[in-house]
């Protein structure tokens, strides 16, 4: 590691934030898990390191009915991994949540160091984006919120802007009869970064969402595929159609992870089996 | 553990005994080189071609040299050094021109770390990038040449063969029989190709030396994580011009080989940093990314067979070529090319048959041993071949074996007669195919059945077989020392870095001394200076060729002690016996002396002594060996061989392409089970590594022949996750004549043939023949999409750079 | 910035060149005082600055385990956490895990079951293992899996390794009524 920088631990967020937008080469540490990469690999010049596990702001995670679920920025993976309400509100967030990386490492990253991160084959965000999640951000000109599609802004790029940090992420309650499924392929059962992961959800009114990972520069959610099989209706034929459809929607490169042919059939088969398997729950 | 119910006849050799080094590995007391730091020791760190192939057009080191802290700065300029173990051909630091992404361009020693790293992020170089030499296809070509001096290059002569301005570093050959006739008369003929790409070793140690070379002298000291101490002994002196008493070689605790550690890698450039630093000690510690694109690799591989085969299923001919992406240097990669031809055709009887194999020089990283050193490669053309050859005579793939196998009588390869002392394939074959249940290939019917589930299931099996590849005068030797309390060191020339050999041969020193094996200890850890000879350790001759000479030791050091006790105890000492650390008179058995009354001499009454410390030694050389015949291949490789089969019963999802490892059965003929824990642990180990280079591993390059996946992020290896529902160990125990109470090595043989069987599962459950490794998801749904029965690395688009 | 020296809880210092700031921690139970580099892994504040060897790095990154020590009750890979983190932490390293000269069952089994070959990566499957045991003294196959299959390990196959922690815990259960 050629960085070397100054550690600084604010005790507010008023504090971290005057930092972050003072200092030049500040970076913000939560988990590390991937920052701490950066680093190693001399990606990035840090003269800087704010470390924000000690603000009070971001420790929250809870779910209260009929407002949704917050997860604050301190909030490492496994503790989603282990909140039963996460289990019984937002299966798929659930499902993502346990894929991601190692165990060890689900200890230390967190949720929203996950979207910070914007990597295009990141593990939660096609969760999140199914749940329409917003991000709540605190700056130099005070708190804003942005819905999480708005978020990405291209690879590992987001709409932060100097001195700002994620302070939570924050998703509506989804109601009774919510359904939704997490589902991702990698190139073995341990640890590895998705090849394709697909996030498939039923609302209670029967309207269905799909967010996707490593098909394109950032995550997305699949909004013109997800009209049209509104539109059409769900059914095992609607399955097979979109399965075909989403193809159209995605843009996937080659890479040394997966070919684009791979990964198209991966986007392909997930969709088709996550929808299945969300439809045979109704059935 | 709880389902092996192994029985030894023997009262020690053969017992389940819990490894000599485990309480101290299990504490964190286990001492690595990577955990050594010596006074005044210094860290290196090195810069790296970021190019394939370039030309070096400057190097500033200015900046470098200046910062406080570095102590050396050296680049292909300060040193001429070549090193190579067959073949010099490397030299330490790259001078004009690099030969791979990863080849070492300069390197700095500071006082620590980061500040080494510092120092390299310094050094200014201009590169001018060259054309590669991408895959073994343009290197046959010989447009350019990896070593123009390739000519010129000093050799081991007579057993490699470099080819005069080519990149071919060596072309060994075997023949015999009248092969033009042989597929005249063939029923039928059928040819393939299959190949796989380069794969890591992965040791969780990385690679890294220590080394004092003191500038007023010749002496250079080395620590190192290596496998082969008496290796580097020698090829120090050699490279450096001293002699080999000059060189001591400590051996710590080594964590992993896999025969990436066996050659000689980072010592020389360690050596020549101390030196440019007034002799202080050097670190030189590769990170984990230097581990995959500085080190060694295996090589890829590309084979073509072409078999002639009976209608009722005998073979009669094979010509096989297989040519080895051996990267930039040669270091082991010409002796794995080597052991193609007098074992590339399997454990198999073939009248007429011709083996071609072509160690060849690219601009990748380069090759060297790697657990099976070039069986498990192989063993794909082969044992998927066999596959293919029986569905198209439509014979059972177990039948057609049986009808094909070596069995006493029989030649191999290389005209070696087979006896039954050298263990028998067939019962290797029948054991694991039974234990999967096999009843014959799957029919289309059932398949798509099955298919419309979205999983199918395939059985599929492959032999194996290896024997050590290494130098005819291969040797060994112990030296046997008994201790005041009566207690027994022993010492070898050969690193014990996890195989669990120290535990083994101490089992055959108690069992030949009847003496209980807490009382015997092996240090793992070797010194050239006291430590005796052993070749390298490698090829799975430890246990063969050290056992024996723990034997002799022993009974020598049995005899020595029956010399001083007979006189002790006024008889003969053919009249006296050994048990449970006493020597007794047979008749009398009263008249008896313990072990340790004796061990540094017997002491009378009154003081006066006899005899003196027990010492004994014992040697051990392979065989009736020879070099192979250089244009025949025939001659006698082989010091021991041993067979085995490989069954696996797998599950594919037709859809994401994941294949579910149900079961795997191993068999090997082993002759005896020494120690059956720690023969299940390298089956375990050897199954899952297998499957690793089956289903997942595998170097990817750019079209520059930059090396893409040099991380764990992207060059994966199995994990807890990853491992089969099942794995039954199947020990076969036909002895072998020479083998220590008849055993035989088995630390390589569970890795080989893993791939080529779940590429035959992968058959039986697709209809589809994968010519190409790894069957990644990705590949076996690329495969499936394409509509076509045979995969060819073409038809699935994972493999960038091999071809 | 106006109360930016109450904020931050260390004390920089400039010392020989380089920055330094002071942390406090326990590592094994003893509590230990060091001036730390803040770009210094906690990897490297154990081996360098504590000598305690046992934790390897193999990789540097968090993708193999070999780094793995208990960190204020939870499995953590070291080599990836600034050692500045770690200020008030409670930390176990396989230096920890035996105690009063003798192994614990873990380590036991480990060496019964022959569990380890090289031995480089068995210090991070131990502290893996720990961690789970303390959590959940009668894991399943899956959780033991879930817990471990962050360590990776080029020896064993990992199978010697699953029935040393099976018989660890029925052993810990019974022996020592967890």
């Amino acid at each position: 590691m050629l960085s070397r920088f100054k550690y600084f631990k604010p005790h507010t967020l008023s504090e971290a934030v005057q930092y972050l937008e003072k200092e030049d080469n500040s970076y913000v540490l939560a988990g590390g898990t991937d920052l701490m990469i950066l680093l190693r690999r001399n990606l990035i010049n840090a003269e800087h390191i704010v470390d924000i596990k000690m603000l009070p702001e971001i420790a929250a995670f809870e779910y209260v009915e009929g407002v949704g679920l917050t997860i604050g920025a301190a909030v490492v993976v496994n503790r989603v991994v282990d909140s039963a309400a996460v289990k019984a509100k937002y299966p798929a967030l659930n499902q993502a949540a346990a894929a991601l990386a190692s165990f060890q490492l689900r200890n230390r990253a967190t949720v929203v160091g996950n979207i910070c991160n914007a990597s295009p084959g990141a593990d939660l965000p096609p969760s999140l984006l199914v749940y329409d999640a917003v991000v709540n951000i605190a700056g130099p000109k005070g708190a804003r919120q942005v819905p999480l599609n708005q978020f990405f802004k291209g690879v590992k790029r987001t709409a932060l802007e100097r001195g700002e940090l994620v302070v939570s992420i924050q998703l509506p309650d989804p109601g009774e009869g919510d359904k939704s499924i997490y589902l991702r392929q990698a190139r073995l059962k341990g640890h590895d970064l998705a090849t394709v992961g697909v996030a498939t959800r039923i609302k209670p009114d029967g309207k269905v969402a799909i967010g996707i990972g490593a098909v394109a520069p950032t995550p997305l959610r699949l909004s013109a595929l997800e009209d049209m099989i509104n539109e059409r209706g769900l059914s095992r034929e609607t399955v097979e159609w979109a399965a075909q459809e989403i193809k159209q929607h995605i843009r996937p490169i080659s890479d040394v992870r997966s070919s684009a042919a791979y990964r198209l059939q991966m986007a392909s088969v997930l969709l088709k089996q996550g929808l299945l398997k969300l439809i045979e729950k109704e059935d | 553990m709880d389902e092996k119910k192994y029985s030894s006849k023997y009262k020690r050799v053969g017992q389940p005994y819990d490894r000599k080094d485990a309480r101290e590995k299990v504490t964190g007391q286990a001492v690595y080189t990577y955990d050594l730091e010596l006074p005044g020791m210094l860290h290196a760190r090195c810069l790296l071609s970021p190019y394939a192939r370039a030309r070096i057009v400057s190097i500033d080191t200015s900046a470098a040299k200046a910062l406080p802290g570095v102590r050396a700065v050296l680049t292909g300029e300060d040193s001429d050094i070549l090193v190579g173990l067959y073949m010099q051909d490397k030299r330490v630091l790259s001078k004009g021109e690099t030969r791979y992404h990863g080849d070492v361009v300069a390197a700095v020693a500071a006082d620590d770390e980061e500040t080494a790293e510092r120092g390299v992020s310094l050094l200014k170089v201009v590169y001018e990038p060259l054309e590669p030499v991408r895959n073994v296809d343009e290197a046959l070509e010989g447009k350019i040449l990896v070593h123009d001096d390739i000519n010129e290059l000093k050799h081991y002569v007579g057993v490699f063969f470099p080819q005069k301005d080519s990149n071919i570093a060596s072309w060994n050959k075997s023949k015999k029989g009248d092969l033009d006739k042989a597929f005249d008369e063939a029923d039928l003929v059928v040819e393939n190709e299959f190949s796989l790409p380069a794969v890591a070793h992965v040791p969780m140690e990385t690679h890294v030396a220590i080394v004092q070379a003191d500038p007023f002298s010749n002496k250079i000291k080395i620590w190192a994580s290596a496998q082969s101490p008496f290796a580097i002994r020698q090829i120090m002196a050699d490279s450096f011009h001293i002699s080999e008493t000059d060189v001591e070689v400590h051996i710590p605790y080594v964590g992993g080989g896999f025969g990436g550690k066996a050659g000689i890698h980072l010592e020389p450039l360690a050596a020549l940093l101390s030196r440019a630093a007034g002799g202080l000690p050097v670190k030189v510690r590769a990170t984990r990314e230097q581990e995959f694109n500085q080190l060694p690799t295996r090589a890829g591989m590309r084979g073509r067979i072409k078999t002639g085969v009976t209608k009722d299923g005998k073979i009669t001919s094979v010509k096989a070529v297989y040519d080895w992406d051996s990267g930039a240097y040669a270091d082991y990669g010409v002796n794995v090319g080597k052991t193609a031809v007098y074992s590339g055709v399997g454990p198999y009887a073939v009248e007429n048959a011709s083996i071609d194999s072509k160690t060849i020089y690219t601009n990748k990283v380069f090759s060297t041993a790697y657990r099976g050193f070039g069986h498990l490669e192989t063993h794909w053309t082969i044992e998927r071949q066999i596959d293919i050859l029986s569905q198209k005579l439509g014979i059972d793939p177990y039948e057609f074996r049986m009808k094909n196998l070596l069995e006493p009588g029989c030649q191999t390869m290389s005209g070696e007669v087979i006896t039954a002392s050298n263990g028998s394939p067939k019962d290797c074959l029948t054991a694991v195919v039974k234990e999967i249940g096999w009843t014959g290939r799957k029919s289309e019917e059932e398949r798509q059945r099955e298919w419309k589930t979205g999983k199918v299931r395939g059985k599929g099996f492959a032999m194996l077989q290896k024997a050590p590849a290494m130098p005819a005068n291969t040797a060994t030797a112990v030296i046997m020392q008994m201790n005041g309390d009566g207690h027994v060191k022993m010492m070898i020339g050969a690193v014990d870095y996890g195989q669990g050999a120290i535990t083994a041969l101490a089992q055959i020193a108690a069992q030949e001394l009847d003496m209980p094996i807490e009382h015997i200890e092996i240090s793992s850890e070797i010194d050239t200076r006291a430590n005796p000879y052993d070749w390298n350790t490698v090829a799975s001759k430890l246990t063969f060729m050290a056992g024996n000479a723990v034997i002799k030791a022993s009974r020598e050091m049995l005899r020595k002690m029956k010399d001083v006790a007979a006189q002790a105890l006024r008889t003969d000492p053919d009249y006296l016996d050994h048990a449970d650390g006493v020597i007794f008179h047979r008749h009398n058995p009263e008249r008896r002396l313990t072990y340790k009354q004796i061990a540094l001499g017997y002491m009378y009454p009154n003081g006066t002594g006899i005899g003196g410390p027990l010492i004994a030694s014992g040697s051990s050389i392979a065989d009736g060996l020879t070099n192979l015949h250089p244009e025949t291949g025939q001659g006698y490789p082989a010091a021991v061989w041993t067979f085995g089969a490989h069954a696996v019963e797998i599950e594919v999802d037709v859809e994401t392409g994941s294949i579910e490892v149900l079961k795997v059965a191993s068999a090997f003929d082993i002759g005896q089970v020494i120690n059956e824990k720690l023969v299940y642990g390298q089956i375990c180990g050897g199954v899952l590594q297998g499957l690793g280079s089956a289903l997942l591993e595998g170097y990817k390059f750019n079209a520059d022949v930059q090396l893409m996946n040099p991380s764990f992020t992207d060059n994966k290896i199995p994990t807890l996750k990853d491992i089969p529902g099942k794995i039954v160990p199947i020990y076969i125990e036909n002895p072998q004549f020479n083998g220590p109470y008849g055993a035989r090595g088995v630390g390589e043989h569970p890795m080989i043939s893993v791939p080529s069987a779940i590429g035959n599962a992968v058959y039986d459950a697709l209809g589809i023949n994968f010519h190409v490794l790894p069957l990644s998801p990705e590949a076996i749904v690329l495969g499936i999409q394409s509509g076509k029965k045979s995969i060819l690395c073409t038809d699935v688009d994972c493999l960038p750079g091999l071809h | 910035m106006d109360n930016s020296k109450d904020c931050s809880i260390y004390t920089e210092h400039i010392e020989s060149g380089k920055r330094k700031v002071t942390l406090s921690l326990t590592v094994n139970g003893r509590k230990v005082v060091r001036d730390v580099d803040p770009s210094m892994t906690l990897l490297h504040f154990l081996r360098d600055n504590l000598k305690l060897f046992g934790t390897k790095e193999a990789c540097g990154e968090g993708e193999c385990g070999a780094c793995t020590i208990i960190m204020n009750g939870k499995a953590v890979t070291s080599c990836i956490i600034l050692a500045v983190e770690a200020e008030g932490a409670e930390i176990t390293t396989v230096e920890g895990l035996a105690k009063g000269g003798k192994l614990s069952i873990l380590q036991e089994e480990f060496v019964s079951q022959d569990a380890l070959q090289c031995g480089f990566c068995t210090p991070g499957f131990l502290m893996s293992s720990r961690a789970l045991l303390d959590h959940n003294p009668n894991p399943t196959d899956e959780e033991i899996i879930e817990a471990l299959s962050g360590n990776l390990c080029r020896c064993t196959g990992y199978i010697p390794i699953l029935s040393a922690v099976k018989r660890a815990a029925e052993r810990e259960r019974k022996e020592l009524g967890r």
